[in-house]
């Protein structure tokens, strides 16, 4: 084993169960336009699922290559319009399964310097946890902050556990088996927000119950 | 959704039905009519041979023979893809994409696997919003009319469409430098870093840096981006070729072996790799990179004899003559319609029989070598020539191999690094002044037949001097002076005698020819103002 190395071996693995996810849900969809709508609610917990092991395949990878130094942010600018409409595509399939409303709020003019690909994989990971406890709404929204640009995403579910709030996430949060929640999207968040840098100032990213529908409020600062 | 597919000829090429099917459902879902299956990369090209498509989704990880890159190198090489085409590249991870990044064949965009049908779409939209605004710039290069190209790029530049502004800009500045134009590229990169840290604006200063042959800080500017952003294939590859330009050859075989070690398969990589290694006499790389080669080459549109006779020759300066062997064997069974490779293979026979003392195989070789070159030397690549001539010279015919070098000579007097090769050799071989004697014969011709072309055209004689310079083309294609007085000669006709659409289309190819052999910005951006000065009169 060790003459192929961990790194190849972890690499292979990722890609062999990428293939296997997507032919998951390949025929995932094909079994789903068997039923009549209303569908099955199984459905939906499958896509979520699915989209959760995705998530954690991206974060396993991503986290390793950074702790390994392999890994290089690929910065441009982004239209923050298209990184919405990128996650909105993304939960589009478990959005059309449940009730749940994603609201966007975001000006067309609007740019950020970022790794667009990272960051909308990173927001997708959150908005899907957020369908899980929101009841019926979760916004997301782009704005301009001082010399930040700010990812906001609000739900109007019961808002974070305790232990998830703070505005420090460079320490894994306390993980919490009980509600099924380990807070890593937030660590990988945290940790892909500190490699965008501007002069003195990094990324980060705060988390609070301050959702202006009652629920929890993440936020990414991006310089 | 503003592209309409049902008008749209599609391309799915991916190894697992599952997949292929789902594809075609999407697609189907949202009024595709036209989508053809290919379930392996040979198979995608000959649908392309078929069809032209307009939108591709290829598949990385094609199960057997071909990946998802060598499909779009090959497609590309051949011409098999219209300019408006959309391909996108189907990965498994974000970092694939940089590491598969070849030397210069990007697909329009990657798709990660899995997606739903909404990202598939958005992709394929953007993709088109992109290329159709683009189009205007995409298709003048297409034709080689990169000062069009420029001009059209500026007048978008001018709506102010800021989603669009960065490409543009970066389009802007790349145009720039490939017609010389390292001012205006300079000043591009500049306004942005100004504003932001971006690595390709970086990138880009390293690169006016180095055509501006300030070596030094170019290497530095490409070290530093290493540095920051260790995947970024790019800048390894030009750090490479500024070590080269510095005469740095070690420090170059070092930078492209981690380029390598990054993106193992990329060929064109691999290739370089190989003869770099070879000429700074360090083997172990070379043969490595060769093997490489040869084994990518398999399922590779790049793929060439020149890998298998350089690896040959680097088991015969390891004195290992029956590995050599081997390989020749497999050459031949390689070359059965290639002239290009039985001359090779004719080559390298007669160098493995002289190393062994053969003296009746040597010959019987030798003879091979001669019936083929009369065949088809001409159309061997020059480097190959180079070869040939060296071989005829070694088995006592200075004759051919000084008529051979004659017109490597007159054909390349512009390649500076070539006709460095062809000294180097006629001085390890030959002997000292040999080259020098042929390059100055050859280089007071061309004085020669410059003189008359400009003395009739100084008397008033056009046509006569037109006739002297075409004739010369026709001897001469790639030499720049010719190239230069001929336009200078066809625009000074268009000004003093009528005018017409032949004459400036004839015009306009010498420039995008002079371009394309390296004549910089400061020569032909005068002619080429002067041209559409006189288009514009045309149109009024």
């Amino acid at each position: 084993m060790l003459s192929i190395g961990f790194p190849a071996i972890l690499a292979s693995s990722v890609h062999d169960i990428k293939n296997s996810l997507t032919a998951l849900r390949a025929l995932l969809s094909q079994l789903e336009n068997v039923y009549q709508d209303p569908k099955p609610t199984e459905f939906r917990q499958l896509e979520f699922e699915t989209n959760r092991m995705n998530n954690c395949l991206m974060q396993l990878l991503t986290l390793y290559k950074i702790e390994s130094s392999q890994f290089c942010l690929s910065i441009d600018e982004q239209s923050a319009a298209d990184i919405l409409e990128d996650v909105v595509a993304q939960q589009s399939t478990l959005l059309s399964l449940s009730n749940v409303q994603l609201l966007t709020e975001c000006h067309d003019d609007l740019f950020c310097y970022c790794d667009g690909t990272l960051i909308s994989n990173a927001l997708c990971t959150l908005v899907n946890n957020a369908q899980r406890y929101c009841r019926s709404k979760i916004l997301l929204s782009v704005a301009p902050e001082d010399d930040y640009i700010v990812f906001c995403i609000e739900d109007d579910g019961n808002g974070y556990p305790e232990n998830l709030i703070s505005s420090d996430h460079k320490q894994l949060p306390q993980i919490d088996l009980a509600n099924g929640n380990t807070g890593l999207g937030l660590f990988f968040t945290e940790t892909i927000a500190q490699l965008h840098v501007k002069g003195d100032k990094r990324g980060f990213i705060v988390t609070d119950n301050n959702s202006q529908f009652g629920g929890a409020r993440f936020k990414l600062y991006l310089p | 959704m503003t592209i309409k597919l049902a008008s749209k000829k599609i391309l799915v090429v991916e190894d697992q039905p599952i997949m292929r099917e789902t594809l075609k459902h999407i697609l189907g879902s949202f009024g595709a009519r036209f989508i053809v299956e290919a379930e392996s990369g040979i198979n995608a090209i000959t649908a392309m041979r078929i069809d032209r498509f307009d939108i591709v989704l290829c598949d990385y990880n094609l199960l057997r023979g071909k990946n998802g890159q060598q499909v779009l190198e090959e497609a590309r090489h051949l011409k098999l893809l219209p300019v408006k085409a959309i391909f996108i590249m189907v990965t498994c991870e974000q970092s694939q994409e940089m590491v598969l990044s070849a030397i210069d064949n990007k697909p329009d965009d990657y798709l990660i696997k899995p997606f739903n049908q909404q990202q598939l779409l958005n992709r394929i939209e953007r993709c088109h919003a992109r290329k159709t605004y683009l189009a205007s710039i995409e298709n003048e290069i297409d034709k080689g009319n990169l000062y069009q190209a420029i001009h059209n790029c500026e007048q978008l530049l001018q709506q102010d469409d800021k989603k669009m502004r960065m490409q543009l800009l970066k389009l802007h500045a790349e145009l720039a430098i490939k017609v010389g134009d390292l001012k205006t590229a300079e000043a591009i990169y500049q306004n942005i870093l100004a504003e932001r840290e971006l690595p390709w604006a970086r990138l880009g200063l390293g690169i006016v840096a180095f055509f501006l042959g300030y070596h030094d800080q170019a290497i530095k500017t490409f070290q530093e981006l290493i540095e920051q952003y260790p995947v970024m294939l790019e800048a390894y590859d030009w750090l490479v070729k500024a070590y080269e330009s510095a005469g740095h050859d070690e420090h170059a075989v070092t930078s492209l072996n981690s380029a390598v070690t990054l993106s193992p398969l990329s060929i064109l990589r691999q290739k370089k790799l190989a003869v770099l290694a070879d000429k700074a006499q360090n083997l172990v790389v070379a043969k490595k990179a060769y093997a490489a080669a040869i084994k990518l080459g398999k399922n590779s549109i790049h793929g060439s004899s020149a890998d298998y006779s350089g690896l040959a020759n680097v088991h015969l300066k390891n004195n290992a003559a029956n590995e050599a062997l081997k390989i020749l064997y497999e050459l031949n069974q390689q070359s059965q319609n290639d002239p290009e490779a039985k001359l090779r293979a004719a080559l390298l026979e007669n160098e493995i029989h002289q190393t062994k003392g053969s003296k009746a195989l040597t010959q019987q070789a030798y003879e091979k070598i001669f019936k083929l070159n009369e065949q088809f030397n001409k159309h061997a690549s020059k480097e190959l020539r180079l070869e040939v001539a060296r071989v005829f010279y070694l088995n006592g015919n200075g004759e051919i191999c000084d008529e051979i070098l004659n017109d490597l000579i007159k054909t390349n007097i512009d390649d500076k690094p070539f006709i460095k090769d062809i000294v180097t050799m006629c001085n390890t071989v030959i002997g000292e002044n040999h080259a020098e004697t042929l390059i100055q014969r050859i280089k007071k011709e061309l004085v020669d037949i410059n003189n008359k072309g400009v003395s009739l055209f100084q008397e008033g004689n056009i046509k006569g001097a037109l006739a002297v310079f075409e004739k010369a083309i026709a001897k001469m294609p790639d030499n720049q002076t010719i190239i230069l007085n001929m336009i200078k000669i066809i625009i000074h006709d268009i000004k003093t005698s009528k005018s017409g659409p032949d004459k400036i289309m004839s015009a306009q190819s010498y420039i995008n020819k002079a371009i394309q052999i390296g004549i910089p910005h400061h020569q032909i951006g005068s002619l080429q103002a002067e041209l559409d000065a006189i288009q514009c009169q045309d149109n009024q």
